[in-house]
């Protein structure tokens, strides 16, 4: 029993599951308590000790499947004593047969019934994608590249196998083959659908948020990609107002909170000047926490209206925020914080864009951002950022990378997604924000002033 | 005083006025059993707090109750001084204290003889427990519901973790104080956002969704025992459809039951569109939600097999 639980434990490490000793501990005390052989009950005190949030769960439920009802090797072939040494031939014949590889070992493992090797390997295929491609060339199929390989080298093992079959017709019996032949079968399709199909999150802690108070009448309502340049100039000078009057509701909860409870001893030390009386009484208070701020802004053509009005309320608060970092991008990443710090909001909304060293021609390309980000700006996420991604979810069809977006998350304290996009385009065409909103913590739909207002309120007060 | 069984759990808790399925009641018998704290996490209103209230009826100990919030700190969760009472014991200092040194034949001597006076200011005499403290000190077992912790600062959780792992705390100027019975804990966790590996380590997680059909009908017939069988099936779809389309908000359990409420007052007997859309703000509680509902009522209906008026 003990064994059982271990070697799943090191398999749903593998795969990526972070799983402590003291919490092994744990489960293996709980399990005496129980009836393990009540499944239902069993899986309840796996999931509660292994995987601790929602999206850890599906995770798991996914490695359970795979582990207890998959890969069970001793129920799928009745009787597995005798077959046991005649598969240890097939494969070791196959692996002499060809040449050795370490994903090629990892799926003969994986025949074998344990899957660690291979469950690391479809780790590797979803968080180290970075340049290594075959051909040289940076691009973002090498993954595909990579599961199509492991899909080959699976159909040649496939293959090997029904041949050894063939060849072995006479010392093998008859019963004997058809049951390793659909033993084989059931793993190897196994293995092509955890190819094929990556496990995702259940979203149901995500927070999405569609409708909106109405601020403003007319401007207000109108989409950013339809103002004019005249209502722009307006939106400007509304938006300065609003900016105003924010700053102005901020400033006067901070100061109500500045009375805080008395703080006892410095009153007692400064009362000694006064023989012991209180005259001078000294109140503790403790500034209200501000947050840190990433935003990561989208400057292809669709999205950059959204994005630079909402760059200029940011800005326009900063004193509310600890900090103010910003990013654009395009298919690469640039920081911006700077030149928003420097210059005056609507020179720095120019500026970034004219002499941001970022090829405005390209294809938007957000897997190879969050890798970028990955790289060098990973440490400037902590629990008080709040990572702002501004953008349609739109990869043009290349590797999402919503595994880096995953380690963003556990980094940060949330992540909210802001698409300018109408609500009916999102998961049309190449838009992957189903992908993208299962790792945020809130996604809103940001088409204009009233919807764009309403997420700055909630994010300063 | 703990659960015997899971089966034993299952049947106080319902005594308790809490259904509950078998999961809940596992991880409810183990974390009482091996005397773990529990993270609940789930959507709004599926009984996250109830359940701790309902565990805290059937195991008959009291509740203590903390509700997080962003800028909560240890003095309004753990302890504080009673300030007034402190102020007042220095003015009595103050006149006693010529008693004391009188007579002392130096100013060593005078010393020692303030030494010796009992330190009463930062003593058990002057402190107030917050929720934390009481539930550790408390002579009886009691249930120490630590709501909506994901609303604390990151900085109340990691002061958490030594309540959580060793069931101590530490006041500095009384040093540490162990639990005298240990408390069962519930922390309750909307997803506000995420809790620290740290903590997540030294608690069982429970994930509590919203109730299957049967396990809700049981519900409403627990909760509410005058409505007729023929509207609770009615209502259960209705509810269950309707947590199929994309809101904003799904209706909970606890709505579940003040529709079914409500219903009732209304002296309603058979479930049609037209009294859903009637009385669809008790379940939606936003504008988009209600136009959405009202929009897909005709499929709604159709599936949850409501009378056509048509």
């Amino acid at each position: 029993m003990l064994d059982l639980i271990l070697r799943f434990v090191s398999c749903s490490r593998a795969s990526g599951l972070r799983i402590s000793s003291s919490e092994v501990l744990d489960c293996v005390n709980q399990l005496e308590l129980i009836d393990v052989l009540e499944e239902p009950l069993f899986k309840t005190v796996l999931r509660a000790n292994f995987a601790k949030s929602r999206r850890e769960q599906a995770h798991f439920d996914h490695l359970y499947r795979l582990f207890f009802h998959d890969m069970r090797s001793d129920l799928s072939i009745p009787h597995s004593q005798s077959l046991e040494a005649l598969m240890d031939k097939t494969l070791e014949s196959i692996s002499e047969e060809i040449n050795q590889d370490a994903s090629f070992q990892a799926i003969l493992d994986f025949l074998r019934g344990d899957p660690l090797a291979y469950l690391e390997e479809m780790r590797r295929l979803q968080s180290d994608t970075d340049g290594d491609s075959p051909f040289g060339v940076v691009n973002t199929f090498g993954p595909l590249v990579r599961r199509l390989q492991i899909m080959s080298q699976i159909n040649s093992i496939g293959n090997a196998i029904a041949r050894f079959m063939a060849a072995s017709r006479q010392s093998i019996g008859w019963e004997d083959r058809k049951a390793m032949t659909i033993h084989y079968d059931e793993r190897l399709e196994n293995a092509r659908r955890m190819l094929r199909e990556d496990p995702e999150p259940y979203d149901a802690d995500l927070n999405r948020v569609t409708s909106y108070e109405k601020h403003l009448d007319q401007l207000g309502d109108k989409s950013f990609f339809s103002l004019t340049r005249k209502e722009m100039e307006e939106m400007r000078d509304i938006v300065e107002q609003l900016v105003r009057k924010l700053k102005d509701t901020v400033q006067r909860r901070y100061s109500k909170h500045r009375r805080g409870v008395l703080d006892i001893k410095k009153t007692l030390r400064l009362s000694a000047k006064y023989q012991g009386v209180p005259i001078e009484v000294v109140y503790r208070h403790k500034p209200r926490r501000k947050g840190k701020i990433v935003t990561l802004c989208d400057v292809s053509g669709s999205v950059w209206t959204a994005a630079k009005f909402m760059l200029n309320m940011l800005y326009s608060l900063q004193d509310c925020f600890l900090q103010v970092r910003s990013f654009i991008f395009v298919d690469e990443l640039e920081e911006v914080t700077k030149t928003f710090e420097n210059h005056e909001i609507n020179v720095a909304v120019d500026k970034s864009l004219k002499e941001a060293d970022i090829n405005y021609q390209a294809a938007t390309n957000y897997g190879s951002t969050f890798r970028q980000f990955k790289r060098e700006y990973m440490d400037i996420l902590n629990k008080k950022t709040t990572l702002i991604i501004i953008g349609d979810g739109r990869t043009n069809y290349a590797n999402p990378e919503e595994k880096i977006l995953d380690e963003m998350r556990e980094k940060c304290r949330r992540i909210i997604w802001l698409n300018p996009e109408s609500l009916i385009f999102w998961n049309t065409g190449d838009s992957r924000m189903r992908t993208y909103q299962r790792y945020c913590t809130q996604v809103r739909h940001c088409q204009n002033l009233n919807q764009l207002l309403d997420f700055i309120k909630t994010l300063v007060l | 005083m703990t659960h015997n069984s899971i089966a034993d759990v299952q049947q106080s808790l319902e005594k308790a006025g809490y259904i509950c399925s078998r999961n809940v009641a596992t991880v409810v018998f183990l974390a009482g059993t091996t005397q773990k704290p529990i993270l609940v996490e789930g959507p709004a209103g599926v009984g996250k707090t109830e359940l701790a209230k309902a565990v805290a009826q059937s195991l008959d100990s009291r509740l203590i109750r903390l509700q997080c919030y962003e800028g909560l700190d240890e003095a309004k969760a753990l302890y504080e001084w009673e300030y007034a009472k402190q102020l007042l014991y220095t003015q009595m200092m103050k006149d006693r204290i010529d008693e004391v040194i009188s007579g002392s034949q130096n100013l060593t001597e005078a010393v020692d003889r303030i030494a010796n006076q009992e330190d009463a200011f930062f003593s058990e005499r002057f402190i107030q427990p917050r929720p934390l403290l009481q539930a550790i000190s408390s002579d009886e077992p009691v249930v120490l519901l630590i709501d909506e912790v994901d609303k604390s600062d990151p900085e109340f959780e990691a002061f958490l973790l030594e309540i959580l792992s060793d069931f101590q705390v530490t006041i500095p100027e009384l040093g540490t104080r162990k639990a005298k019975k240990i408390p069962f804990v519930f922390l309750t966790s909307n997803n506000y956002r995420d809790m620290s590996d740290a903590l997540k380590r030294r608690c069982i997680h429970l994930y509590i969704d919203y109730p299957d059909m049967d396990l809700e009908r049981q519900i409403v017939q627990l909760k509410i025992p005058g409505i007729k069988p023929r509207l609770a099936e009615q209502l259960i779809s209705t509810i269950h459809e309707i947590r199929t389309l994309d809101l904003k908000k799904k209706p909970c359990t606890s709505e579940t039951l003040d529709w079914a409420r409500s219903l009732i007052a209304l002296q309603v007997s058979e479930l049609t569109p037209e009294i859903v859309t009637d009385t669809l703000n008790m379940i939606c509680k936003y504008r988009s939600d209600t136009d959405l509902v009202k929009d897909k009522m005709e499929i709604i209906s159709k599936n949850a097999g409501l009378a056509c008026s048509i």
